[in-house]
């Protein structure tokens, strides 16, 4: 069988983002080829895999990376793939598979509130969006209905539309922070790409409380759902396929990529357009590393700015033992969070933030640190069923402003492909610090009106990484700072455009995906020449 | 296009046949305000809609094709439409279409139709069905496209002969020994809800067995079992709470989960019911002659235990050649997360068990390949998920393991699953109508057996008539 070698439009990565925009495609009559570096996956065999790991926690632990396209593995040892140039690690974890990173997240699905496209405009930091949040409305809602979101009404994301179904259950847990905490602080269930019933062939959450590393049921959407409905459309999807180079021609049209098959092979495909979806490291590295005569820099990158302005949201935790029995665990690990700091005009001072409940079991954390601490027997089970009844978390999900030095490069290193690998240059600014002080206060007054006691606080300075891998091909109107126009296409070649969580100018307070496919279905419906949508009524 | 019948609504579908007749007016468990209203429950009770109404397309103006051994069956248009449907029809027209598969202009019926069960039907309820389908459905002025049945079977009078044989005129006759309740099952069960179509084996020329009456029969890719009284082999382990409460909701913990036709039967019919006419089924089912097969030796939901060897495969690295993988390999990735470690389900039930479950307790095993296969589906059009589907996910051999280990450790451990039955269920759950496509080499030769013998059957009964 000859492989695909040409397509009226090459799309590169077959994440959500590459696979959901590539229906869109294909609803018009498109031939679409979808390149993965990565190799099928199948979930059964990720269940299996989850299982016999002896690393609960390690949600990467059921994804080996395949020695032809590897990623980020930091346990049991970093293999060092994803280069820390430092001053602050970042250490981005992601899967090079077909269906991408979704395979194992939480599912949150928030839309951005309206202030976020407007931060420097209303508080004078970071940068204003090329378009206003009006524009994404309809997108959201298209992205919403695909994969099956539902959410609380009231999280100061406008819809002109409801959520397609209504939210899932809340675990016991939420519903005592929600009545506890209230009025000082409204506790909503999360706006998540979970089944609250059967969607689109697909159960509802029984609570297996695995969303991370992998749901066993698909009540969750994921990225292998996307590529396998973009399949079922017509799309040709190419795994194993890990493109390397980005060609162009004399007038800096796009005309090819060229990618290596495991055996290192080069193969050129060829096509009409060029959709480049994967994530914000390896979209960048890929683009710097079609280095060119006429683009020494790096493809789509006069102004310089590809691998910049790298953001995610660092978290800042407190853990503590709640007067009540609350045993987390039943339901999804992510179900609650309180979204009354996401704005305001504190905005021009520190950085604003959500507070997110986590509804992870206790059990395998509190066994792995008692074992440590040299507990046995009566005193092992007593602590365990102790914590594992009150034990409770919270964590600050902070905004962070894009920096032009926080980026991606291109490391002296290269992986088992002979291939550079990216590095990441990364700090964690005072803007972001001043708001984990301030969020201290938040966490304090959130364990006392729970009856907390034995408080744990992360370590002044530390920030743990949320993997919401954006910024790094920011959008914008002005081409001197930034690698795509306002509709993904790059200012340097007219039919390259970049759908990814990378085009994000900035990173709000909540999870980069929905908000990078709503971005990303606004691209389609340009490159198909639809009309603007609509503002909502 | 008419919208092709998904396996499950096929199956339900098969050519029917129920002993039939018209007078008896059975004492009302409901007295809605109208004759309409009153025909609005009875055509529920009748499941009108199943046949009558395609997926994605308006209430009661027909367009699905029912597969059938002889091709495909498209349902027609019973709106009140005058252009297109039954708008013109008389009473008598919609009686005679109704009870005798008869339609206005005088031709007959196919018994997709099941109209020998709706004989059965008392001239009260007709006329509140005609009632309800002129006043209250809506007229859609479109046609379905037209049945168009190969030679000789587009011979719609070759039906005639047929119902000479089959089509019984006796009455339901309630029995004066039995109690209202009783009868007013039995009613129901031989009529409107024609549970028989599906339940009760056939004979050559594809009538129902009458000395086998719901003892269970091969819809395939299914398996209707047997609902007669047998503690073994039917449902007489089963008290009428459970009954009643798997009429409404398709599950009896401990006992059984409804999947395929008989989901559909419970979302589109028997969950709409009055909780009285649902306690009269199975009054009457409860009552109803026990049929045993003697190979059973104890009730369907009554095998298994807990325990399985699930613990054995930690560690224990995959074949390269999935094919390979073991039962417990199988069961841990795919099934153990709802129904748990030890087969033992999850939330009380909530999840089943997979000891003590129905379709791991029969020698005939389609049900359970078609529930993995297709998963469980039920509330309605909205595709309510209660299993999912593993057609996309196991290949025929793994389902065979898996299907196998499961009988070992749960179920009944006489009972096998081959890779090619999986083959031959995927291919019926896929494409429907190959599956009695297949079956087509012996519904011809009956249905040509059946020209054949009509003759010598007017014959015989003008003779009997004469005599009498």
């Amino acid at each position: 069988m000859t492989e695909p070698s040409s397509a009226d439009f090459v799309v590169i990565g077959s994440g959500i983002i590459g696979c959901v925009t590539s229906l869109k495609f294909l609803q018009r009559g498109a031939s679409v080829l979808i390149l993965e570096a990565g190799p099928r996956v199948v979930r059964d065999e990720i269940v299996a895999r989850f299982r016999d790991s002896p690393r609960r926690g390690d949600w990467m632990s059921p994804y080996p990376p395949a020695p032809w396209a590897p990623h980020p593995i930091y346990q049991p040892k970093d293999s060092g793939y994803l280069v820390q140039a430092g001053p602050y690690p970042y250490p981005a974890e992601y899967i090079r598979q077909v269906g991408g990173t979704t395979w194992h997240w939480a599912a949150h699905a928030w839309r951005l509130v309206p202030n976020d496209l407007r931060i420097h405009s209303l508080y004078g930091v970071g940068v204003d969006w090329p378009f206003d949040y009006e524009a994404l409305d309809a997108h959201y809602q298209d992205a919403e209905e695909t994969l099956g979101v539902s959410g609380a009404p009231d999280t100061g994301s406008p819809r002109s539309k409801p959520f397609p179904m209504e939210p899932v259950a809340e675990p016991w847990a939420m519903r005592r922070l929600r009545e506890r905490l209230a009025p000082a602080y409204p506790v909503v269930t999360n706006t998540t790409a979970r089944n609250s019933r059967s969607y689109d062939g697909r159960p509802a959450c029984c609570g297996n409380n695995s969303c991370q590393p992998i749901c066993p049921i698909d009540a969750q959407f994921h990225g292998g759902i996307a590529a396998a409905k973009a399949e079922a459309a017509g799309a040709r999807l190419l795994p194993n396929a890990n493109v390397y180079r980005i060609e162009h021609d004399a007038s800096g049209r796009i005309v090819a990529v060229h990618y290596y098959d495991p055996q290192k092979v080069s193969h050129r495909v060829t096509g009409k357009n060029f959709i480049l979806a994967a994530n914000g490291i390896e979209s960048p590295r890929l683009l710097l590393l079609s280095a060119s005569d006429k683009y020494p820099q790096g493809l789509a990158n006069s102004s310089g700015m590809v691998g910049r302005n790298l953001m995610d949201h660092p978290s800042t935790s407190l853990t503590f033992d709640a007067e009540e029995e609350l045993w987390l665990g039943r339901g999804p690990q992510s179900p609650s969070s309180i979204n009354t700091l996401r704005d305001g005009a504190f905005r021009s001072e520190h950085a604003p933030y959500r507070l997110d409940f986590t509804n992870i079991s206790r059990i395998a954390g509190t066994t792995q640190s008692l074992i440590d601490e040299g507990v046995y027997g009566a005193e092992f089970e007593r602590r365990l069923r102790f914590s594992a009844a009150h034990e409770l978390n919270v964590k600050t999900v902070l905004e962070v402003l894009p920096h032009p030095e926080n980026r991606i490069t291109l490391s002296d290193q290269k992986d088992a492909m002979g291939i550079p690998k990216p590095q990441a240059h990364y700090s964690i600014d005072e803007y972001t610090r001043r708001a984990a002080v301030v969020a201290n206060a938040d966490f304090a007054r959130i364990a006392e009106l729970m009856g907390g006691a034995n408080l744990r606080y992360s370590k002044e300075g530390n920030f743990a990484n949320n993997q919401h891998i954006c910024g790094t091909m920011s959008m914008g109107n002005d081409a001197a700072s930034s690698v795509v126009d306002g509709f993904g296409r790059s200012h340097d070649h007219e039919n390259l455009f970049i759908t990814s969580t990378g085009v994000l100018p900035t990173a709000g307070t909540c999870n980069s995906t929905l908000t990078g496919l709503a971005v990303a279905l606004r691209t389609a419906a340009h490159v198909l020449g639809d009309a603007p949508a609509p503002p909502h009524a | 296009m008419p919208t092709p019948l998904s396996a499950m609504r096929l199956s339900r579908a098969a050519l029917v046949l129920c002993i039939a007749a018209a007078n008896a007016t059975p004492v009302f468990a409901v007295d809605p305000a109208t004759p309409a209203e009153r025909g609005h429950y009875l055509a529920l009770a009748g499941d009108c809609a199943a046949c009558h109404s395609a997926p994605g397309g308006k209430p009661m103006a027909g367009g699905l094709a029912i597969s059938t051994p002889i091709g495909a069956i498209v349902s027609s248009n019973i709106t009140p439409s005058k252009t297109h449907g039954i708008g013109n029809y008389t009473f008598e027209q919609f009686s005679d279409a109704l009870r005798k598969g008869v339609r206005a202009d005088g031709a007959r019926l196919y018994p997709a139709m099941p109209y020998t069960a709706y004989a059965k039907v008392s001239d009260d309820d007709v006329k509140a069905l005609y009632a309800y389908f002129m006043g209250e459905v809506a007229a859609v002025d479109t046609a379905p496209p037209a049945t168009d049945l190969p030679f000789p079977f587009d011979i719609r009078l070759s039906m005639a002969a047929w119902n000479l044989l089959f089509l019984d005129d006796k009455p339901f006759v309630p029995d004066a020994a039995r109690s209202a309740q009783w009868n007013r099952g039995a009613y129901l069960v031989q009529g409107l809800a024609h549970c028989g179509t599906c339940h009760t084996p056939r004979n050559l020329l594809m009538a129902e067995k009458s000395t086998q009456a719901l003892a269970g029969a091969d819809i395939a890719p299914w398996q209707a079992p047997n609902i007669t009284s047998d503690a073994f082999s039917g449902v007489g382990g089963w008290s009428e709470q459970e009954l009643t409460g798997y009429f409404q909701h398709g599950e009896a913990k401990g006992k059984a989960q409804a999947a395929g036709p008989m989901a559909e039967a419970i979302d589109d019919s028997l969950s709409h019911l009055t909780d009285a006419d649902r306690q009269a089924i199975a009054a009457y089912l409860l009552g109803a002659p026990a049929r045993r097969d003697p190979n059973d030796t104890r009730a369907a939901y009554a095998w298994g235990e807990p325990g399985g060897d699930v613990d054995s495969v930690r560690g224990v690295p995959w074949p390269t050649d999935r094919d390979q993988l073991t039962g417990p390999q199988l069961y841990d990735a795919h099934c153990a997360t709802c129904h748990g470690a030890s087969g033992q389900g999850s939330f009380e039930g909530g999840l089943p068990s997979l000891f003590h479950n129905s379709a791991l307790g029969r020698m005939d095993t389609s049900n359970l390949v078609m529930v993995i296969l297709d998963g469980v589906h039920r509330g309605g059009d909205g595709g309510g998920v209660q299993m999912p589907a593993f057609a996309n996910q196991l290949s025929d051999t793994q389902l065979a393991t898996l299907g196998n280990w499961l009988l070992q450790h749960y179920g009944r451990p006489q009972a096998v699953i081959s890779v090619a039955q999986v083959a031959r269920s995927r291919t019926a759950a896929t494409s429907a109508s190959l599956i009695w496509m297949a079956r087509a080499g012996l519904g011809a030769v009956v249905l040509l057996l059946m020209i054949a013998i009509a003759v010598g059957a007017r014959h015989l009964r003008r003779r009997r008539q004469a005599g009498t």
